[in-house]
C-alpha cells in the first residue's frame, strides 16, 4: 500500500538540507537514509547509499524522482549456486 | 464480424463481453464506453449498425490506450525500470518476480519451466 496522499513524499530532513545547501555536486553525499524519496531537487547530485556494508555510488538522474534512494544500492549479492566440481565460488 | 480498432473482432456475444476482447479494455471500462455511448450492454456486436461501430471505435481510440499503443506504453515503463538501475529494473533484467514474491518455490511464471539441479534436496526433505 502506498503512503497517504495527505502526509506527501518522505524526504530525509538532512538530506534535503545538505541538497540546498548545493553538497553532493562533486562529493557524493554519504548516506544511510534509504528510505527517503528522491525529489525534483535531488536531480544531477550524487549520493553514496548505504546497503548495510558499504556506500553505493548513486548518480540522480530525472527519471530515478519518485523512487526512493534505496531501490538503486542492492542489499544482496546473488553470485549464483556453487558449482559441484569447481566447488564454491570465492566470496566477495 | 464487426472490427473495432484494427484486428479485434469480437461477436455473437453481448457487447459488454466482445469489447472485452480489445487488449486495454476489462469490463468496468467497456461498462463505461457503452454508459457514455448509450449503448445497450446487452446488444450482440452483429446487431450494431456501422454508424454505431465507427462511433465505438473513434471513442475508445480517443480515450483509452488499447492494444499496440497500450503495449508500448508498458514496455516503456519496464524499459524505464531496468534503465536507471533500481531494484525492481534489475528483477525484471534476470527474469525473477518484481514484487517481493517468494522465489524459493514457485515463481514459475517468471522463471520459466523448472530446471532441476542433481542432489539437491526437496523441500519435504529439507525438514
Amino acid at each position: 500500500m502506498g503512503r497517504s496522499i495527505k502526509k506527501g513524499p518522505y524526504v530525509d530532513d538532512k538530506l534535503s538540507r545538505l541538497v540546498e545547501n548545493g553538497a553532493g555536486k562533486n562529493q557524493p553525499i554519504k548516506t544511510w537514509a534509504r528510505r527517503s524519496t528522491i525529489p525534483p531537487d535531488f536531480i544531477g547530485r550524487s549520493f553514496a547509499v548505504h546497503n548495510g556494508r558499504q556506500h553505493i555510488k548513486v548518480f540522480v538522474t530525472e527519471d530515478m524522482v519518485g523512487h526512493k534512494l534505496g531501490e538503486f544500492s542492492a542489499t544482496r549479492h546473488f553470485r549464483g549456486h556453487t558449482n559441484k566440481k569447481e566447488g564454491k565460488k570465492p566470496g566477495k | 464480424m464487426p472490427r473495432v480498432i484494427g484486428v479485434d473482432i469480437p461477436n455473437h456475444k453481448r457487447l459488454e463481453i466482445s469489447l472485452t476482447y480489445i487488449f486495454g479494455v476489462g469490463l468496468s471500462t467497456s461498462h463505461k464506453i457503452c454508459d457514455v455511448l448509450k449503448l445497450d450492454r446487452g446488444l450482440k456486436a452483429s446487431d450494431l449498425t456501422e454508424e454505431q461501430i465507427t462511433n465505438l471505435a473513434t471513442h475508445i481510440q480517443k480515450n483509452y490506450p488499447v492494444e499496440g499503443a497500450l503495449r508500448r506504453v508498458i514496455a516503456g515503463n519496464i524499459s524505464r525500470l531496468r534503465d536507471i538501475g533500481c531494484y525492481r529494473g534489475m528483477r525484471h533484467r534476470r527474469g525473477l518476480p518484481a514484487r517481493g514474491q517468494r522465489t524459493r518455490t514457485n515463481a514459475r511464471s517468471r522463471k520459466g519451466p523448472k530446471k532441476t539441479v542433481a542432489g539437491k534436496k526437496s523441500v519435504k526433505g529439507m525438514k
